[in-house]
């Protein structure tokens, strides 16, 4: 019996999302160690509290792209061949294993922005502007990072150096995203608009959603 | 959509890893009611040959054709889910227990999660429903997977070495999936070491050596 | 194992609630502070959580050097229930000194060494808790772990004296010091009450995890050992062959 996409990717989520939750390997691992690295920043640069004002929101969006991808790409690094076989023959679409792979890592993403946020606002004394825009940016920034980690999990899949090879794909891509976000707030705090931000953190989603969903087939061949 | 007359008709195929040749030359016919066993050494080629009738390794030369399709197409994804493959290396989830993993079989397949329960009670797992993946024996995790087998029914059932890691009374169950996919029409093709075993299993046996199939 | 129903221990959960009834009484009852008012009373709770987050860190040291010693698994469930209530007090610590030092200092943080050593004690600590996570074979955790425990108490005397080797803006000790505390007579008892409280606590939570924490291994050994030749009670001859 077939079932429509929308199902097909909500049981990849699902099944992303308990195995989060059994291994706890975000909550307990990922995160704390975002956490870790904001808390190591200003012992390296120095306390001066103009300064982490001004870079606080800054080392948060690199902290969130850097360790982000390790949200992003934690389920595929770690898939066996024997889990990609499986997965293959349960006859679900490509495509829709690649949409709901992403989906779970931009939830996870969400927390762990949420999360980090709030401490780079408690360590940094940062006052962060543009309450209205910052949900959408916090978004598209997530959303993209999903994206873009789980199509290049796919596309090194089980090669060589695979653990370290994803992060270094991903982070010069992710450039547009990090650019879009910081300055889109950066904008607002000067009081111009963010709008060509946005777009550009918004196209930068789309494009890579389009990239990921074309490349599923040809990517789970080649595993 | 008539049922195909063949299941698997592999003509000449050969699988190439760069310039090492795993499999050669390969004919094969599987149709309804077959059970194949396949015999050989290590490394022989006989995983990449049931890799290969299971649609997940693509190949360099001949014509593969399996239930009725050509798997060097998209059409193969059409027909995957009417294929059963038990491999050597169980594809469990090993933080989750045996019966999420097989509702997430379930669920991706559309089938009613209850079949999961019920098909890891007919493999005499239903004590152990709630044990995680990484918690269960070997034994005990391929028994999932024929469970798996059980629940989804497939037309062409593919086991590596089915017999491994099994107690005496999990050995007659490889017996009677065989027998059951061949009831329902189907046909099956098996590989291992245990030549005793599957023969009196099979409708007909080869041999693999150096990619090529006798 | 045996299927008979666990019977719950009741008092732990009686000398928790009582604890925190006492210290939330006792730090309404006192006079605020002539200057922080209201926003003092804090105090007799972050305070608490402090020390509460060194004895439980000493515990785990000590029960950690205990099982490198005798190999027996009691300490290894000691030197974890230990960490947990530690870890979650030494948050709860933090937290409620943010709160306190907003309205303040004007900032939810100061980079004041007692206040970075803390955080980054708690961060050693949930590494610790994470560690433990790894493998479910009770003795390699037990071993990981214990050497972490013994090695991360290092922390403990750092973090204490860290605002006498270092002026920040954090006040010096109150209590643990070599001269006599110097605050009011009433607000140096309640303080005094509100540690005694919270160390009752510790100990009824440290029941209780133990208690947990030994359900917890009962169940993996009896996983792990069943699933042998002798499948035990998990396992039975599948039905469908019998009839095939």
């Amino acid at each position: 019996m077939s079932t429509g996409f929308l199902h097909q990717s909500s049981t990849i989520t699902r099944r992303d999302l308990l195995r989060e939750r059994r291994s706890g390997e975000v909550l307990w691992v990922t995160l704390p160690f975002g956490a870790i690295a904001l808390l190591l920043v200003p012992l390296a640069i120095g306390t001066d509290a103009p300064t982490l004002q001004r870079i606080g929101p800054g080392m948060f969006w690199v902290i969130v792209m850097l360790f982000g991808v390790l949200i992003a790409i934690r389920q595929t690094n770690s898939e066996t061949t024997a889990q990609r076989d499986l997965v293959a023959l349960t006859g679900l679409d490509p495509a829709a294993i690649y949409v709901g792979k992403a989906f779970a890592s931009f939830l996870l993403l969400l927390v762990f922005e949420v999360v980090l946020g709030a401490v780079t606002i408690a360590l940094y004394d940062v006052s962060p502007s543009g309450w209205l825009v910052l949900p959408f940016v916090l978004v598209l920034a997530a959303a993209g990072l999903s994206l873009l980690g789980t199509l290049a999990a796919g596309i090194v899949a089980t090669g060589q150096s695979a653990t370290a090879l994803v992060p270094l794909l991903v982070a010069p891509l992710s450039v547009p995203l990090l650019l879009g976000a910081t300055q889109a707030l950066e904008a607002i705090r000067l009081g111009r608009s963010s709008l060509s931000w946005v777009l550009l953190m918004t196209i930068v989603v789309l494009l890579l959603a389009v990239a990921g969903v074309l490349s599923a087939r040809p990517l789970q061949e080649t595993a | 959509m008539s049922a195909p007359s063949t299941l698997v008709d592999l003509e000449k195929v050969s699988v190439r890893a760069g310039a090492v040749r795993i499999l050669e030359d390969v004919s094969l016919v599987v149709s309804p009611g077959d059970a194949v066993g396949i015999f050989g050494s290590n490394g022989a080629g006989k995983t990449t040959l049931l890799r290969l009738i299971a649609t997940l390794q693509p190949y360099s030369d001949g014509v593969c054709s399996i239930l009725g399709v050509d798997s060097s197409t998209a059409a193969r994804y059409d027909v995957r889910h009417q294929i059963g493959y038990v491999g050597h290396t169980p594809g469990l989830y090993r933080e989750l227990t045996l019966l999420e993993n097989l509702a997430f079989v379930a669920d991706a397949r559309g089938l009613d999660s209850a079949l999961a329960a019920e098909a890891l009670g007919d493999v005499g797992l239903a004590g152990a429903a709630d044990r995680r993946v990484d918690h269960c024996s070997h034994g005990m995790q391929r028994r999932a997977e024929f469970a798996r087998i059980l629940m989804t029914e497939p037309q062409l059932l593919l086991l590596d070495e089915p017999h491994s890691a099994l107690d005496a009374n999990a050995v007659d169950l490889v017996d009677a999936l065989v027998h059951r996919t061949l009831e329902r029409g189907g046909a099956a093709v098996l590989v291992s070491h245990d030549r005793a075993r599957v023969k009196t299993l099979s409708t007909r046996t080869h041999e693999i050596k150096d990619g090529m199939l006798r | 194992m045996t299927t008979t129903q666990h019977e719950t221990t009741v008092w732990p959960w009686i000398v928790m609630a009582a604890a925190g009834l006492l210290t939330f009484v006792a730090s309404m009852s006192v006079s605020p502070d002539v200057v922080q008012g209201q926003l003092s009373r804090i105090m007799y709770v972050h305070v608490p959580a402090a020390w509460l987050a060194y004895l439980a860190f000493g515990v785990t040291m000590v029960a950690s050097g205990m099982y490198l010693w005798k190999k027996d698994l009691k300490w290894d469930r000691r030197a974890l229930a230990s960490a947990e209530i530690g870890v979650v007090f030494t948050g709860l610590a933090i937290a409620l000194g943010m709160v306190w030092a907003k309205p303040t200092w004007g900032v939810w943080w100061t980079w004041d060494s007692r206040l970075t050593l803390t955080a980054i004690m708690f961060f050693v600590y949930l590494g610790y808790l994470a560690l433990r996570r790894t493998t479910d074979a009770l003795d390699v955790r037990a071993k990981r772990a214990a050497i972490l425990g013994v090695v991360a108490a290092v922390q403990i005397p750092l973090v204490h004296f860290s605002v006498v080797w270092w002026r920040g803006l954090h006040q010096a000790p109150s209590l643990i010091r070599p001269e006599p505390p110097e605050m009011d007579t009433a607000i140096l008892l309640t303080l005094l009450l509100a540690v005694a409280a919270f160390t009752a606590m510790y100990v009824a939570m440290m029941f209780k995890r133990i208690e947990l924490a030994r359900l917890d291994d009962r169940v993996l050994v009896a996983e792990q050992t069943s699933s042998g030749p002798v499948a035990g009670e998990a396992v039975t001859a599948p039905d469908i062959a019998r009839g095939s």
